[in-house]
């Protein structure tokens, strides 16, 4: 099946218990390819980049069977997103 | 049965390492019969002999990025971006079209465990995706790394 943005939103929040999400859809529309624009979860405290991504991937690993691209840019922690906020 | 004979053709393939991937003709010479299932498309179980020949390539050479594509001619916008990336420190590195060979594009995913192309090895280790390759080039981490594994 193919997902919308709104799916891959729902998963991450459950999976990673995001507190703040931010997916958009780059393929057009035909749900085949997601930019991950902002991830905030408590999950990503202490973790190195590749971690984090590891995380984020592992968290849609059943969804990348039909994802053929999926772009990662910001994962932060609730501390590093309050304070980017401030 | 088929599959047992086919391993060893990949494995060999693989390990003849550099002077392999730095001869565009002998990929194409053996594109024929490279494309042979060294792993099982359904069950994606990677064979013993891949995954050792992958270990030898990734820790012979100190630079590997697998892509689709070549250095000359990407074939993915991810896979370039890399390119221009690693192109910028002037550092020799290898790499590995993953369209060419569907056993080593199945198998690099259970290998790194990660899902999507290029793959970056840095001293034969898994360093990260294209989005990684951007974040750390940009904070002077991938630099850093570079040049430590050049001079070791």
């Amino acid at each position: 099946m193919a997902y919308s943005k709104d799916d891959i939103e729902k998963i991450l929040r459950e999976r990673l218990e995001a507190t703040n999400v931010t997916v958009e859809d780059t393929s057009g529309g035909c749900g085949s390819s997601f930019d991950v624009v902002l991830l905030v979860s408590s999950a990503f405290e202490g973790k190195k980049p590749l971690e984090k991504h590891r995380l984020v991937n592992n968290a849609l690993a059943e969804e990348m069977k039909t994802i053929h691209a999926l772009s990662i840019k910001k994962l932060l922690t609730p501390e590093q997103y309050s304070s980017q906020c401030a | 049965m088929r599959s047992t004979r086919a391993q060893p053709k990949v494995s060999a393939k693989l390990a003849l390492g550099s002077a392999f991937f730095q001869g565009e003709h002998l990929v194409k010479e053996k594109k024929s019969r490279s494309v042979a299932k060294a792993t099982s498309p359904t069950t994606g179980q990677m064979g013993p002999e891949l995954k050792e020949a992958l270990d030898k390539f990734v820790s012979d050479n100190k630079l590997v990025l697998f892509m689709k594509g070549t250095k000359d001619f990407p074939q993915c916008g991810f896979s370039n971006t890399c390119v221009q990336i690693l192109n910028q420190f002037g550092a020799p590195y290898e790499t590995v079209n993953v369209l060419e060979d569907e056993a080593i594009r199945q198998g690099m995913k259970e290998y790194s465990s990660w899902p999507t192309f290029p793959q970056m090895y840095i001293d034969g280790e898994f360093y990260g995706g294209c989005d990684i390759m951007i974040e750390t080039y940009q904070s002077g981490e991938l630099q850093e790394e570079i040049e430590k594994t050049m001079a070791s």
